[in-house]
């Protein structure tokens, strides 16, 4: 993204007063949230401040955690080291093409534009999108289908609530969904508002042409 | 463009409105609807210009530098950005050296996050009940509390007070065990010239945009007294693989904010002591008590409520309290309660699933205990009889708001009849009978 862009997305959300996750009149949240349902066709999006934080939410909001154990060949190092913080043991022994816990994908300048084509790919219960290559510091989200696994996310991220506009105030009314460990994953509106430019303006690269070559 | 440019300015004070009808029985609300927005935080040019400009450097560059700016406000010896407040006092707890099974005693009356931050660090919360004056950590209780799996004591500055620090320092000394304060609500807040942060072996805070001092967005800052404690709490981010990393665009705005937070809190200070006097001629209402020596924050304003002092002594103190909030808010004054029952009850520390499958406190049964809110007599009687103001003192608001606010209280004291009448008639419950509430 053009620094003017980021100028000019930085500027707008400032004027606007509003910089908190859990104001009311926040737009910047819901707005990345129905950018990247679109984009990648699942019907719900939990935004979060990390990639670990969406690995953590993608596992929770299946009621996967301490003490279980997930097929997802492949992870790297750090994730390996992650899963094990959380308690969860990688499964050695699974099956090929039986199904993993989650899909990964790491988002950069050169394959934003591809988000709905690799989104398309996946076939996990929850995809996990890291958005922290885009440049504004950690950022990240789980997209699932699964309304029960949404509504799971949204209380690990944010102390057990299930509204960022009404944290403070509400009464819960399914207490089965209230996670034991709870976290503030919460997102910034500044760094939600400077995604949510740069996902959109994500264009395929100009390729070079045969003459050129 | 959407602004948060005032529509107009609030009206001046004016002593008439005192006489009037309560606006709950159709008089005229002390602050008109429309003018009930409290901006904060406070943005300027030069948090725009700054954010501008960071743009130009490295990302590191600007938390660093951040960071860096912030550790010599605070005089604390090490620090760490975090994405968080709860992911600062995880690894304030980490750095002070909390293992997997340890317990750690805290607070019954705080935001949860305290709590939770111990379950995260795979240790179990120890809950105590708190200074009837003060309304953080008692040392006493703390001191009662103490096993031979005691591995830290984290009070908290609750609503921007400094806690007992001397007392609860002598304590964790005399048992070997580790100070973790949760700064949280305590930016600028002092014991003398010292500043809460630095007091501890460690300490974490949240920097989210609704506290005194607001990065942008979300964000949070780990301290620690030592180099050990400090490695300690980053080489576990690298073994575990877990990001709590803070985001540039947060850290650029923060240090515009760090510049202006005296201001600011000089602002906050003199509406603080303005309301208390005012509240202090009502009889009914009393300011918070701050112990000599110590400098309040004012993150939150907890106001209590005495009915005896205006012929209610016969009714419910949280009966009363339930009517005067109704009341308050018609007048234009958002009230609150924040929290309406201890920690403990809360539904993760009544269940106890943890990570899962009851993970940590299946390493330490023995630190476990059902609570029910009568274990903490002394939580529970501040929820009954107290009210907070959030924001709209938090924010450096202007002075004919102040004002304003002051009237709006004497207005509801000058009219025990029309509390009565509220409590007589109302279905009012105690706050720890409803649903726990996070705020």
């Amino acid at each position: 993204m053009e620094l003017f862009d980021t100028a000019t997305v930085l500027t707008r959300v400032l004027t606007s007063g509003v910089v908190m996750s859990i104001e009311k009149s926040d737009r910047e949240l819901p707005g990345l949230e129905r950018l990247l349902s679109k984009q990648t066709g699942r019907a719900k999006a939990v935004l979060v401040n990390s990639r670990s934080a969406a690995v953590h939410t993608a596992l929770a909001g299946q009621g996967i955690g301490h003490g279980d154990a997930i097929n997802r060949p492949g992870l790297g190092e750090k994730d390996r080291a992650f899963l094990a913080w959380l308690g969860i043991e990688l499964r050695e022994d699974a099956a090929e093409g039986e199904p993993v816990a989650f899909d990964h994908i790491a988002l950069d300048a050169e394959n934003a534009h591809r988000l709905g084509e690799l989104a398309a790919a996946s076939t996990a219960p929850a995809l996990v999108v890291d958005l922290t290559g885009l440049g504004f510091g950690p950022a990240a989200a789980v997209l699932t289908d699964d309304p029960v696994q949404w509504a799971r996310g949204e209380r690990l991220k944010i102390f057990g609530a299930y509204d960022l506009r009404t944290m403070w105030t509400q009464e819960e009314e399914s207490a089965d969904l209230v996670p034991g460990v709870q976290f503030n994953y919460r997102l910034s509106p500044l760094v939600a508002a400077c995604v949510r430019m740069a996902l959109g303006q994500a264009k395929r690269p100009l390729t070079t042409s045969g003459a050129a070559s | 463009m959407i602004t948060d440019f005032p529509s107009r300015p609030l009206p001046l004070p004016n002593a008439d409105e005192l006489a009037a009808e309560l606006a709950a029985f159709g008089g005229d609300a002390i602050i008109p609807k429309d003018l009930r927005r409290t901006l904060f935080p406070v943005i300027t040019k030069e948090d725009v210009f700054n954010l501008m400009l960071a743009q130009r450097s490295t990302p590191q560059k600007v938390v660093d530098g951040f960071a860096e700016a912030y550790r010599q406000y605070v005089g604390a010896g090490y620090a760490l950005p975090t994405a968080s407040g709860t992911s600062s006092l995880h690894l304030a707890l980490v750095g002070a050296g909390v293992q997997p099974g340890d317990e750690v005693i805290v607070p019954a009356f705080t935001f949860i996050a305290t709590a939770q931050a111990v379950v995260a660090a795979h240790a179990v919360p120890v809950f105590v009940d708190i200074d009837p004056r003060t309304y953080c950590m008692d040392p006493q209780a703390a001191a009662a509390a103490i096993t031979e799996r005691t591995r830290a004591i984290m009070p908290v500055h609750v609503h921007g007070l400094p806690a007992d620090v001397p007392a609860l320092r002598a304590l964790a000394d005399r048992h070997g065990i580790a100070l973790v304060e949760d700064a949280s609500h305590a930016h600028s807040a002092k014991i003398g010239e010292q500043v809460a942060g630095s007091f501890g072996d460690a300490a974490g805070q949240s920097l989210m945009a609704d506290k005194n001092f607001p990065l942008g967005g979300e964000g949070g800052i780990a301290f620690f007294a030592t180099a050990e404690a400090h490695g300690r709490a980053a080489d576990y981010l690298e073994r575990h693989g877990i990001d709590y990393g803070m985001s540039w665009v947060a850290a650029a705005f923060g240090t515009s904010q760090l510049a202006r937070l005296p201001h600011y809190d000089e602002i906050r200070a003199r509406n603080a002591e303005l309301l208390g006097r005012a509240l202090d001629g009502t009889g009914l209402f009393h300011a918070p008590h701050v112990p000599e020596g110590h400098t309040h924050a004012y993150n939150m304003y907890r106001i209590t409520l005495t009915p005896d002092a205006v012929g209610l002594d016969d009714l419910p103190v949280w009966a009363v309290k339930e009517a005067v909030h109704e009341l308050l808010v018609a007048e234009g004054v958002p009230a609150r309660e924040w929290q309406n029952t201890p920690i403990p009850c809360h539904l993760p520390f009544q269940h106890r699933d943890g990570f899962g499958n009851g993970y940590p406190f299946t390493l330490n049964p023995g630190a476990v205990r059902d609570h029910r809110p009568e274990d903490f007599p002394v939580t529970q009687g501040m929820l009954d009889s107290t009210l907070v103001l959030c924001r709209e003192l938090r924010a450096p608001v202007e002075y004919e708001r102040a004002l304003r606010y002051a009237d709006a209280f004497a207005k509801v004291a000058r009219r025990p009849d029309a509390i009565r009448k509220l409590v007589e008639a109302g279905d009012y419950r105690r706050p720890y009978e409803k649903a726990a509430r996070l705020g």
